[in-house]
């Protein structure tokens, strides 16, 4: 049989760059990813040679495979097209990659795994670690004594379609091996994987709380291995009221992403107030998220982290973006980011703005329908601007190219709705802030230029045609104003806390912070320039403030330079001996 | 979809494999499919996707 690829069809592309997703456009995603899971196994397949354990028992688990997809593609496929075979057999070619050896006997548990579901014969040696025979996807056999010192130890499963029968004691009904979704009554030996039941609007939702599998523990913090029932719990209450946020007013997300998500891998977060969450393209059908701290916060994250894990999946069929290039400035992140980090990031935030767009009809109270709106007008101000950067890097395909020109007309289409001054002041603000600070922490000013600069102003001359030179570096300053950040953000996202914050006046602010935060913006001018003008060394987070206060006076060319060239502005204040008035400065660069 | 629709269509990097028996497939030896596998070992190394927590620390 000759060899073909998969095809997309036009339609399908338009649907995902417009950040939308219907069923036919979904199968294509999750039909690539069984072929993708299929491709991968063969590779790892040739590898798996000789007579140890785990090449066997790969070879056993691939023949098993084999069987039960003659019977039948449905089992098959549910384990071909699973995160939890994505997130190992991604694990196994970086393993091969780097000189290792692939874990090969994990593949039996997941073919285990798959017989056992489907209720299929299989017979087979699986790996047991740390006492538990992992079923991926359904949950653990527990069995004391087990490779209890962290090596694998081997046992004989087998499944006559009825029974499962692990080594010479555990003898258990297949269909009682089934994740745990609070309501199955505990069967022992057996730890089901913790689920969640939703359903909302008529639509139902089962979702995996994955916290068993090391292969799905790959996100940027530590998967939450142990939860007490109690919070278990509140996780499945949570994902069942995001789920009604969703469905109520997202269902363009809600469906789709109801198809497609089957885990969520709660994390442990660094501390109580940090939201994290992540998507690998290792792992499509998966996310993972810290707690979140109320329903619309996780019903903002699904939509996020979809949108993640439909461009891993079109990206997987085609490529949109060249690796190499510069890194560029993203308008939600610290750090400089590659243009394919730009891409996801930007995908993500059009359908941020989006949820934001339905969700800030639905806000009844005053602090939720303010966040509501701050959140649509400040990500929906960033589509356009970071699509434009984005094309400037030249790093996008001829396919990346028409994929950024549909989120290009979805960033216009979504500016052309209102928000209330108030509302596109305070977006604005936040925004501003951010690309300022980044800018100061990460724009290298050529040296000679600024001393060009210097010496003109000093000498009373002009600032001259010939514009000096710069380039993104990583932390070329220090720059220290993230509790002012945080606060700037926390009037909308938690104003009753920023409330609670402001009365009790213990926040080690500067006076000018305190002003600027007031929206006392001339005495904030005021008080960031004397700071500046006074201070023998640098003032990187004040000449932010300084900004920031300028921006809340009506507009002029000075607001206008301190907002694009202030890297530079306060590269030669630094290089000018004494008491230097940084307005007088930034004038002479209008 | 007319013609000019079906043009647009795009042929993607990743191989039809769904069809094909997996038995069929393990001795497949297609050059093709050695080569998509490459093309995606090499995309891995260029994106830079990490090892599991889990893998990291052996």
């Amino acid at each position: 049989m000759p060899l073909t690829k998969h095809i997309l069809p036009a339609t399908a592309f338009a649907e995902l760059a417009d950040g939308g997703g219907g069923p036919a456009t979904m199968r294509q995603l999750s039909e690539a990813q069984l072929s993708k899971h299929l491709m991968l196994l063969c590779a790892l397949a040739e590898a798996a040679r000789g007579p140890q354990p785990g090449p066997a028992a790969f070879r056993a688990g691939f023949r098993q495979l084999a069987k039960i997809q003659a019977d039948g593609p449905a089992a098959a496929d549910w384990l071909l097209g699973s995160p939890h075979l994505g997130g190992w057999i991604h694990d196994s070619l970086i393993r091969q990659d780097q000189g290792g050896t692939p874990d090969f006997g994990h593949f039996a548990g997941l073919v285990a795994a798959a017989a056992v579901r489907a209720g299929r014969p299989a017979d087979l040696e699986v790996p047991v670690r740390d006492g538990r025979v992992l079923l991926p996807g359904l949950g653990s056999l527990l069995v004391p004594g087990g490779g209890d010192d962290g090596e694998a130890a081997w046992l004989r499963l087998r499944c006559d379609g009825q029974l499962v029968t692990a080594g010479d004691q555990l003898v258990l009904p297949a269909g009682q091996l089934v994740p745990d979704d609070g309501t199955t009554a505990v069967v022992p030996g057996w730890r089901g994987t913790p689920a969640v039941r939703a359903s909302a609007g008529g639509r139902d939702w089962t979702v995996l709380l994955e916290t068993g599998d090391p292969y799905l523990d790959r996100y940027s913090l530590p998967m939450r291995t142990a939860m007490s029932a109690a919070e278990l719990g509140e996780w499945r209450e949570r994902v069942r009221a995001a789920w009604s946020v969703v469905m109520d007013r997202h269902r363009w997300a809600a469906e789709p992403l109801g198809e497609v998500i089957s885990v969520i891998v709660p994390l442990t977060p660094q501390s109580e107030t940090d939201l994290v969450s992540g998507t690998t393209p290792a792992a499509y059908g998966a996310f993972a998220t810290s707690w979140p701290p109320d329903p619309v916060t996780l019903a903002e994250t699904l939509v996020h982290e979809f949108q993640h894990v439909k461009l891993c999946g079109l990206l997987d069929l085609v490529p949109l973006v060249r690796t190499g290039g510069q890194p560029v400035y993203a308008p939600w992140r610290q750090d400089p980011r590659p243009a394919s980090g730009l891409l996801q990031g930007v995908y993500a935030h059009a359908g941020i703005v989006r949820f934001w767009q339905a969700q800030r009809h639905a806000e009844t109270d005053p602090d939720g329908l303010l966040r509501a709106q701050v959140l649509f007008a400040r990500w929906r101000s960033v589509i356009g601007p970071a699509v434009q950067t984005l094309r400037q890097t030249g790093s996008l395909t001829p396919a990346g190219i028409r994929f950024a020109e549909r989120l290009a007309a979805q960033g216009e289409r979504l500016s052309a709705e209102t928000v209330p001054p108030a509302v596109g002041q305070i977006a604005a603000q936040v925004s501003l802030d951010h690309r300022l600070t980044w800018e100061l922490r990460h724009l290298v000013v050529d040296a000679d230029g600024a001393d060009r600069l210097a010496a003109a102003y000093a000498g009373g001359g002009a600032t001259g045609p010939e514009p000096v030179r710069t380039w993104i570096a990583e932390d070329v300053r220090k720059v220290d104003a993230s509790l002012r950040s945080r606060l700037l953000n926390l009037r909308y996202l938690d104003p009753s806390r920023y409330r609670t914050l402001c009365a009790d006046g213990v926040l080690p602010l500067s006076a000018a912070d305190r002003l600027l935060l007031a929206d006392r913006s001339e005495d904030a001018v005021e008080a960031y320039r004397a700071q500046i003008a006074d201070s023998a060394g640098p003032q990187f987070d004040a000449w932010i403030g300084l900004a920031l206060a300028l921006h809340q006076r009506p507009p002029s060319p000075l607001h206008e330079v301190m907002a694009t060239r202030l890297a530079l502005i306060a590269e030669v204040h630094a290089r000018l001996a004494g008491p230097v008035d940084p307005l007088d400065l930034a004038r002479w660069f209008t | 979809m007319n013609s000019q629709e079906k043009a647009k269509n795009i042929e993607t990097v990743i191989p039809e494999l769904r069809d094909f028996n997996i038995d069929q497939l393990a001795g497949l030896g297609s050059p093709a499919l050695a080569h998509s596998i490459a093309l995606y070992r090499e995309r891995l190394r260029e994106t830079g996707i990490t090892l599991s927590s889990f893998d990291a620390r052996i």
